[in-house]
């Protein structure tokens, strides 16, 4: 399998502030490869360092194998980073022209792009006048009007409207799918990156804290809910630390499925009244949560257990 | 790839009205419309019209484009050039423009459309020079004569030219300046600032020097450019100067050439991280 973007030991430091730590990760080319993490965890960083942007402190960045920064792996890749700009004084037309002039694209769909964005109607208007969820769908386009094999998007519809975030995330799913385009999406939307991503990789403090399929990541993390009529410190007493209060008559037991019976005896055996347990489904919000508040991030954790 | 970068980034300043106008026009425009309001004063409100003076219409023009970068005209050429060099950063552009060509040929593109402009706007001053004479001959009721000086086009060429060569060592400077400074204010104060100094430490060295002259003289574009502009016109008034005009030229070339490769060099190495 192809490796689209590749970091090897990347750290980046500003000043005091270590935006990247000792981070690697290769994400394959095909599919949508989703980046998650609070602000300042170091998704844009990533990506500025991979867009020849940035240079690294140390370690190293790769494209298709080419150096980060490389023009000819860059002619393979569309990118928005960050809330897209534009000058002022060029309308969506003609800053699609300019970048297909300064990147030697001949016969682009200017015309196309605009009309599958959803802004034709404004391609003749300055963009100082754009709404921030036009200027969104520009750099969409921008991104996707060269052809490329790989598009990095952070935060892509931020600013946008439900409607149009439906028909951003339609038009992601349907370039990676149909067109075999490898998108790169760093959004603190989770339904969107549950929705849209095939694999994530959440970020904390400059490393990874956790990486896999949605389905790998969410998998295994379901919590068993016990509501009773008992007075939840009595449930708790027996749970200990694998138990969690979650509202005023419940409480989530963190146990493997196997374990459930067990459980309810004990809680049984002790006089607990359980009036339902029934298993809540972890989802991808859950799982960044609680991945952010208690786990050391996985980089850090494998270097000390090297060590 | 270069050729992409100069394609872009001359589409992209022929949409930029605003620096076309001031940077570009306005100068030799507001050139021609004090040259020919002058004349209206002097026909209408004096009422002295100088009948028997005739009018040299090359030698108003090598006097119009011998100013083409003089304090005035750099303050509205640097305006132009930090509009395209320093301007990606104001707008937070270069991240749009980085991935899609090497900031070498980005730089470079620039610095290339600058030096076009500069021509053109150059070439504006001699047209619209030109005209304001034929018009104040009019005015004035005064004859035409094609030069006083028996100066001809290829002189014209010359001065055009030395006065491009002279203000590109300016654009080259507010490459460096842009990069460093990240700001287009900072280019213009900068640039309008380095090319004062310039002036005043060339009169001042000049008054102190005979014969040929010093080092201290000879980096000074300023100097440079008005040494090469006598030794075409009138190398008779040099005397021993003239035999510097050779090194004078090297030394505005080499300014422009370093410059530029330090502003692509600096620029290459920059961190783009908050443009």
């Amino acid at each position: 399998m192809s490796i689209a973007l590749e970091a090897e030991r990347l750290t980046k430091t500003y000043g005091a502030v270590r935006a990247l730590d000792d981070f690697s990760i290769a994400i394959p080319a095909g599919g949508v490869f989703g980046v998650l993490g609070p602000n300042g965890a170091g998704k844009s960083t990533l990506f500025r360092i991979a867009l020849g942007l940035v240079r690294p402190t140390s370690g190293s960045a790769s494209l298709f194998g080419a150096p980060a920064g490389d023009i000819r792996a860059l002619r393979k890749v569309g990118a928005m980073i960050e809330t897209p700009r534009y000058p002022a004084y060029l309308t969506a037309r003609d800053t699609l022209t300019m970048l297909a002039l300064e990147s030697g694209t001949k016969n682009a769909d200017i015309g196309g792009w605009l009309e599958r964005v959803g802004i034709a109607h404004a391609a003749d208007r300055a963009t100082s006048g754009f709404s921030v969820g036009m200027k969104q769908r520009l750099g969409l386009a921008a991104a996707f009007f060269t052809k490329p094999e790989l598009v990095i998007l952070d935060e892509p519809t931020s600013g946008m409207d439900p409607a149009g975030i439906q028909e951003i995330r339609a038009l992601i799913v349907d370039l990676a799918q149909r067109e075999g385009v490898t998108v790169i999406l760093a959004s603190h939307q989770l339904d969107e990156v549950k929705r849209v991503c095939d694999r994530v990789a959440i970020l904390s403090k400059g490393k990874i804290a956790a990486e896999g399929s949605v389905d790998a990541l969410t998998a295994g993390d379901a919590r068993l809910r016990i509501t009773a009529a008992s007075p939840i410190a009595q449930v708790l007493a027996v749970l200990g630390a694998k138990g969690a209060a979650d509202g005023p008559d419940a409480v989530l037991a963190d146990i493997r499925r196997g374990e459930a019976p067990a459980l309810i005896r004990s809680l049984v055996e002790a006089g607990v009244e359980i009036t339902e347990a029934r298993w809540r489904e972890a989802d991808l919000e859950g799982v960044y949560l609680r991945t952010l508040e208690t786990a050391q991030p996985l980089a850090q954790s494998s270097s000390e257990g090297a060590a | 790839m270069l050729a992409d970068a100069i394609a872009a980034e001359r589409f992209r300043l022929l949409r930029d009205r605003s620096a076309l106008f001031w940077g570009f026009c306005f100068a030799p425009i507001v050139g021609f419309l004090l040259s020919v309001g002058g004349d209206l004063f002097l026909r209408n409100v004096i009422k002295k019209p100088m009948p028997g003076v005739t009018v040299g219409l090359v030698d108003q023009v090598i006097k119009a484009l011998s100013g083409g970068a003089s304090t005035f005209g750099a303050l509205f050429l640097m305006i132009g050039a930090a509009a395209v060099l320093a301007s990606d950063y104001r707008w937070e552009t270069w991240r749009l423009l980085t991935p899609r060509n090497t900031r070498q040929n980005l730089l470079l593109a620039k610095l290339v459309v600058v030096g076009e402009a500069v021509f053109w706007s150059l070439l504006l001053t001699a047209v619209l020079s030109a005209f304001a004479a034929v018009i104040g001959s009019l005015i004035g009721g005064r004859a035409l004569a094609f030069s006083m000086f028996d100066r001809n086009l290829f002189d014209v060429v010359g001065v055009l030219a030395i006065t491009w060569l002279e203000a590109m060592t300016l654009a080259a400077l507010a490459a460096c300046v842009g990069v460093l400074s990240r700001s287009t204010m900072g280019v213009v104060i900068a640039c309008l600032g380095v090319r004062f100094v310039q002036t005043v430490l060339a009169s001042s060295l000049r008054l102190m020097e005979q014969g040929q002259p010093s080092w201290k003289l000879l980096v000074l574009p300023v100097f440079d450019a008005d040494l090469l502009r006598a030794t075409l016109l009138d190398p008779s008034q040099l005397g021993a100067a003239s035999g510097s005009a050779g090194a004078a030229l090297a030394v505005l070339a080499v300014w422009v050439a370093v410059l530029a490769t330090a502003a692509v060099f600096l620029f290459r190495r920059q961190d783009l991280t908050k443009e």
